[in-house]
């Protein structure tokens, strides 16, 4: 079979946990490890101190759904900017191509510490948004710029002649996009994104400077009032890392998945 | 030739690659139900030629008319054109994400509108034509070189064109597969389809084509029917072409 192989590229791009890769085989893997390490000294804590550590445990649950609201929220609104930022990217339009390329650029040029207090305070001056609003909108414009550059990788890595072909049945560019090419451009772009979720929901943190009550910020809501820095910081660091410990497996077996695929 | 119109007009043809003329100066006509044959050397410009015909690859210099659509006309609309003019590629480029039966199926549904079930039922006279009903359901990843050549001829069948074009349909073939999609082929010449046909598979071209074509360096240097072609070949390059691969 000539065309049988079929590379699925995988795009590095973005921070997003360390993917733990399948060919790490055996008993001891660093996954397994920090899993263990994490999950035992979590349950140590609480078990041997629930003064304060399972107090903790009870303050911070609200936090961690604001976290994941704001994730969840940002990474949807950054899958549709990074589409139509991709589009943009490879588009024959110059002007278009300009934009989104400009946007790209701008975008990873600002720390996105500093793009959340600009974003905050700069809207803020013409318009009172929510702070869970102006975090979103932070986020996913950050985000949407990273995304932006996989779905163009991904669209890139669509052999040429599948395009051919399909202009050759008769539709035009956009239906050869929507039915042809992003149905197949999918498999390289889906672990990308999931790899920048990961790498959002850590960056969300950052959002608890806007008053917004994610799992870092209820975290600090607890310490400035016991002043229990040391225990507090503590637990909230084994939660992200429990999160995004999991979310990462998760990533990886979706990555195992869609590579069987081809092999149907 | 037959007296009727021509369904594919190529005036004075010619297509640049920065200083490379690809094709220079090429003109070529065919007939409704004309079967052509373009042989040459790689680099002769054969393949460049066959994919301006459904504008694949844009002109420089010259006219193309297909189908009384003048491809260059303002206001032509291209994918109307292209409906008509089906195209088998070298590569086969089956849509890896759908099964045979649906990589027959999406053209036919979504640009000639019609229903799923019609578009099946045609479908699946098709892939019986081209003899692999039993693997309709199955992606192209799973099919073998020849099966996948031929599902896509049954596509390009799948929306009535007019015109088909072929382009070195077997070269990418195992030589165990060639005869399956040759014998598809012949099949079709024989239902009366216009074809037009670059391979270098010379049998096919004795059988098949009202007339062979022979490029070279972006022109068409020689073209007769078949047995004048390769019993009295009168050009030089193409003595020796014949010499090489024969």
């Amino acid at each position: 079979m000539h065309d049988g192989k079929v590379k699925i590229t995988r795009i590095e791009i973005g921070d997003g946990a360390a993917i733990p890769s399948q060919r790490d085989e055996g008993l001891f893997t660093a996954w397994r490890i920090a899993l263990v390490l994490a999950l035992g000294t979590l349950l140590y804590l609480v078990i041997t101190q629930p003064e304060p550590y399972w107090r903790l445990l009870k303050f911070l649950p609200d936090g961690i759904v604001v976290t994941f609201k704001v994730t969840i929220s940002s990474i949807a609104l950054a899958i549709v900017i990074g589409l139509f930022t991709g589009l943009g990217r490879i588009s024959r339009i110059r002007a278009i191509n300009l934009v989104a390329s400009t946007y790209v650029e701008v975008v990873r040029g600002i720390p996105l510490l500093v793009q959340l207090f600009y974003l905050y305070y700069a809207l803020g001056r013409f318009v009172a948004v929510p702070d869970m609003l102006a975090a979103i909108i932070a986020m996913s414009f950050c985000y949407g710029a990273y995304m932006g550059e996989v779905f163009r990788a991904g669209i890139e890595s669509i052999d040429k002649g599948q395009t051919e072909a399909s202009m050759s049945l008769g539709f035009n560019r956009t239906q050869t996009m929507f039915f042809v090419v992003l149905p197949q451009a999918w498999r390289t772009i889906l672990p990308p994104v999931g790899n920048e979720f990961i790498a959002l929901l850590k960056d969300t943190s950052l959002v608890s400077i806007l008053a917004v009550s994610d799992l870092l910020r209820r975290g600090r809501e607890f310490a400035s009032e016991s002043f229990l820095y040391f225990e507090t910081y503590t637990l909230v660091a084994l939660i992200y890392l429990l999160i995004t410990l999991v979310l990462s497996k998760l990533v990886s077996l979706m990555e195992e998945r869609l590579g069987r695929y081809d092999r149907r | 030739m037959t007296g009727a119109d021509p369904i594919i007009e190529i005036n004075g043809v010619s297509k640049l690659f920065g200083g490379f003329r690809a094709l220079d100066n090429v003109s070529l006509s065919v007939a409704p139900g004309e079967k052509v044959v373009i042989i040459g050397p790689s680099g002769s410009g054969k393949s460049t030629l066959l994919r301006t015909i459904n504008k694949l690859e844009t002109i420089s210099e010259g006219s193309i008319v297909v189908d009384g659509h003048d491809l260059y006309a303002p206001g032509v609309n291209i994918n109307k054109v292209r409906m008509e003019v089906g195209m088998v590629f070298q590569s086969f480029n089956l849509f890896r994400h759908k099964t045979a039966l649906e990589n027959l199926t999406l053209a036919p549904m979504k640009l000639r509108k019609i229903s799923r079930q019609d578009a099946e039922l045609k479908a699946m006279e098709l892939l019986a034509k081209v003899g692999i009903t039993e693997k309709a359901n199955r992606y192209p990843a799973q099919l073998s070189g020849g099966q996948q050549q031929r599902v896509a001829i049954a596509r390009a069948l799948a929306m009535n064109p007019k015109i088909m074009l072929f382009d070195e349909p077997t070269s990418a073939l195992d030589p165990e597969m060639i005869g399956e999609v040759l014998d598809v082929m012949v099949k079709l010449a024989k239902e009366g389809m216009t074809m037009v046909v670059v391979t270098h598979e010379m049998g096919f071209a004795r059988e098949v084509a009202d007339r062979v074509v022979f490029m070279d360096e972006g022109r068409i240097i020689e073209q007769a029917n078949p047995r004048h072609f390769f019993e009295n070949p009168n050009h030089p390059r193409l003595v020796q072409f014949l010499k090489q691969i024969l």
